[in-house]
């Protein structure tokens, strides 16, 4: 009789333990919410690749004249960095404001295909408009969150207006080099003694 | 207003004393981009917080620096002006323009103008034109491996820009021509492939690597030297070097110990010297031979005698000159041959028989005439042998057979039955191989002693007999003199038998017997009758 109790008792212990173990699979299936993190990407020839490519998108299209004009002026950020002033701003301000002017060029490069028609060019701007995708989940791997500005959220002062493909495509590049790589470099993930 | 003077001007001085003492003083980078730049307008920046830019003055013009105006304007923003200043001397003099408000990642627009009239522009990042101070605290260590240095520095300190630096290492021993290296993301170097046991000189220089940032190469550090420790042998190949010599020399070694007999002979002969033949001459008596033989007569003599016998002279005595015959039943009896050849002789039998037979056959046949021309020596020794074994005291008057060898003898008669006892005499006479040969076993005693009996014994066996000699104990003819040595020839006209005697048993007739020679191959014997001659010798 204990016996037979003993045995019922192990049968539903594992039994439980297997219902358990499911159920914890189960949920972290349905976790609700962002999935989980990516590795903090903290190598900075990542964004070099991008910066070199994007060079080599300007220097192509500064050699461009004829069929690099625009009709609208594109709205771009502005790229210029003063040290002073940079530090002074915290983590959330520097990813805003990388991250607005992102959203900003990948607009304005995006434009770009209906207007330009050499193939050779159609190349860069392809290859411009995924790095930024690209930088953007470098940005999400280093927590910092999404941020899609508004329409009104844009401050007016942080942004001009280029007329050409070729002053479009060297805001890129300033931008990359500027702003991205410093909030790319301080990152609190990647500094080793956060 | 004079002490304040002063002070500003202490301060100045001791501002230019600091700047000289840095790693690359103003001037030099002037001086530097004044060499590299290109451009008209050349613009550097070295501290990140101010922008440097200079042109030099046209040779033609003797021209005050009142004339120039300097200009600049970033993207989007209004133009500026900066205050112009001179550097150096008349005739070579330079402007310059310090720009204190910058802003990197941004086109910078710059403009000179002399008299109004623009003279340079240039557009520019200030993040493009870094020129920075060479590295500090280069450091030059030895490794624990040879032929190796590492050589360590400090970067520039440089907020944001660490990992945009690249480096320059260049190194130089006496002899050898100079080399560099570049290096990217470390701040140390490890120099491999150098001369042990020499002093380098390592300078390094600095760089951004032009991707994020660019700008000049700076100025190479002041250099520092390093000396490499000197090579000491690899111990593997000390140890495998050690072994093999040893195996060398312990083979060596071997070598001579095994040969070193030959060797000496080789390197240091003997001088062959006669004093062990002759003992005490050169000692004793000094090479006086007539004195050391006079002390050495009739004792040791040094002079080999040979043991061996003198050459001695063959009689050779035909039958003709023997004495007068015997009875005719004798029988030559046959000496006893060694032990060895009775069971020989047993084993021959029975081919002894045939041959016997056929010999019969063919002596009567073949042999017949030759026969006849001597039956009378045969049967006559038969006959005197045969006397003898039944009277051995008429040996006497026997002066034959008196040989004690073993000989064979051949008749004619082969037709004759072999039980007879009574013809045992002719038995023999007529079958005398078998009668010969044949023996019952009694050979081995009958070697011992002179037995005539044993001839009749074997008589009718048919088999191979040994049979005993016996002397004689009268010989007519006497040898030449003492001591000679008799070979007895018994010729079955095949082969010769030769038995030495020694002529000194002479005296010794009658006593015993002395068997000498061996049994010989007597089929070939058999087969063949006699021809020849019987010839004995008698001691």
């Amino acid at each position: 009789m204990s016996q037979t109790g003993h045995e019922e008792r192990s049968k539903t212990v594992k039994r439980s333990a297997g219902l358990f173990a499911l159920l914890l699979i189960v949920l972290e299936w349905t976790r609700p919410g962002l999935p989980s993190p990516l590795r903090p990407i903290c190598d900075l020839r990542v964004l070099d690749h991008f910066i070199k490519q994007a060079r080599d998108a300007e220097a192509a299209m500064r050699v461009c004249k004829e069929g690099c004009r625009i009709g609208v002026p594109l709205v771009v950020p502005l790229t210029r960095v003063d040290f002073g002033v940079w530090e002074k701003k915290n983590m959330e301000e520097q990813a805003r404001e990388v991250q607005t002017g992102l959203w900003l060029l990948n607009k304005a490069i995006s434009s770009l295909r209906t207007s330009i028609s050499t193939s050779v060019l159609h190349s860069h701007i392809d290859a411009s408009v995924r790095n930024i995708a690209s930088i953007g989940q470098v940005l999400r791997s280093l927590s910092i969150q999404d941020y899609v500005p508004t329409d009104g959220g844009i401050d007016v002062q942080e942004t001009w207006r280029v007329s050409s493909a070729s002053e479009l495509f060297q805001v890129h590049i300033n931008f990359l080099r500027g702003k991205v790589r410093l909030l790319l470099a301080n990152a609190p993930v990647c500094q080793p003694d956060s | 207003m004079t002490n304040v003077r002063r002070s500003v001007l202490a301060i100045y001085a001791l501002y230019l004393a600091f700047a000289s003492s840095a790693g690359q003083t103003f001037e030099s980078k002037v001086e530097q981009l004044l060499h590299d730049e290109p451009e008209n307008i050349k613009c550097f920046t070295e501290t990140l917080r101010d922008l440097t830019c200079f042109w030099d003055e046209k040779e033609d013009r003797n021209s005050s620096f009142g004339q120039y105006a300097f200009t600049y304007q970033y993207q989007n923003e209004n133009s500026s002006v900066c205050a112009v200043s001179v550097l150096g001397a008349a005739g070579k003099r330079l402007f310059l323009c310090r720009l204190s408000r910058i802003e990197f990642f941004v086109p910078l627009h710059l403009c000179v103008y002399q008299g109004g009239r623009e003279l340079y522009n240039r557009s520019l990042s200030i993040d493009q034109v870094l020129l920075l101070d060479p590295p500090a605290n280069v450091t030059v260590v030895r490794t624990r491996l040879q032929r190796q240095l590492n050589v360590t520095w400090l970067p520039p300190a440089l907020k944001y820009m660490d990992d945009s630096m690249m480096y320059e290492v260049r190194y130089v021993v006496e002899g050898s021509p100079m080399r560099k290296e570049i290096v990217k993301d470390s701040t140390k170097l490890t120099l491999r492939g150098l001369q042990p046991n020499s002093k380098y000189k390592v300078w390094v220089r600095v760089k951004l690597d032009g991707i994020s940032y660019n700008g000049y190469w700076s100025a190479w550090s002041d250099p520092v030297f390093g000396t490499t420790p000197p090579s000491d042998l690899d111990p593997l190949i000390l140890v495998l070097v050690l072994i093999i010599s040893l195996i060398l020399i312990l083979l060596s070694l071997t070598v001579l110990l095994s040969h070193h007999k030959f060797l000496l002979k080789k390197l240091w002969p003997d001088i062959p010297s006669p004093e062990r033949k002759f003992p005490g001459l050169f000692t004793v008596y000094k090479g006086d031979f007539q004195e050391w033989l006079g002390h050495n007569n009739g004792s040791t003599w040094p002079v080999h005698m040979y043991t061996e016998e003198l050459p001695a002279p063959l009689e050779v005595l035909s039958e003709a000159s023997l004495a007068a015959p015997l009875p005719s039943h004798v029988s030559n009896p046959r000496p006893e041959a060694t032990p060895r050849a009775a069971p020989y002789s047993r084993e021959e039998s029975d081919t002894m028989e045939e041959g016997e037979d056929q010999l019969e056959t063919r002596g009567m046949d073949a042999g017949l005439h030759d026969r006849w021309q001597e039956p009378r020596h045969t049967h006559w020794l038969m006959e005197q042998l045969r006397a003898l074994q039944e009277h051995p005291e008429a040996l006497s008057q026997s002066s034959l057979l008196e040989s004690q060898d073993t000989y064979v003898t051949l008749n004619q008669n082969s037709q004759h039955t072999r039980e007879d006892e009574q013809g045992d005499d002719i038995l023999e006479e007529s079958l005398p191989l078998q009668a010969l040969f044949a023996s019952r076993g009694t050979s081995l005693s009958a070697a011992s002693h002179s037995d005539l009996g044993s001839l009749q014994q074997s008589s009718g066996s048919g088999r191979l007999s040994s049979q005993s000699s016996f002397e004689y104990p009268n010989h007519t003819w006497s040898p030449n003199g003492p001591g000679y040595a008799y070979m007895a020839v018994a010729d079955s006209g095949v082969s010769m038998d030769y038995s030495p005697m020694s002529s000194s048993r002479i005296t010794d007739m009658g006593k015993g017997v002395t068997y000498t020679n061996e049994y010989k191959n007597d089929i070939l014997e058999h087969r063949q009758p006699l021809s020849g001659q019987l010839i004995h010798s008698q001691y």
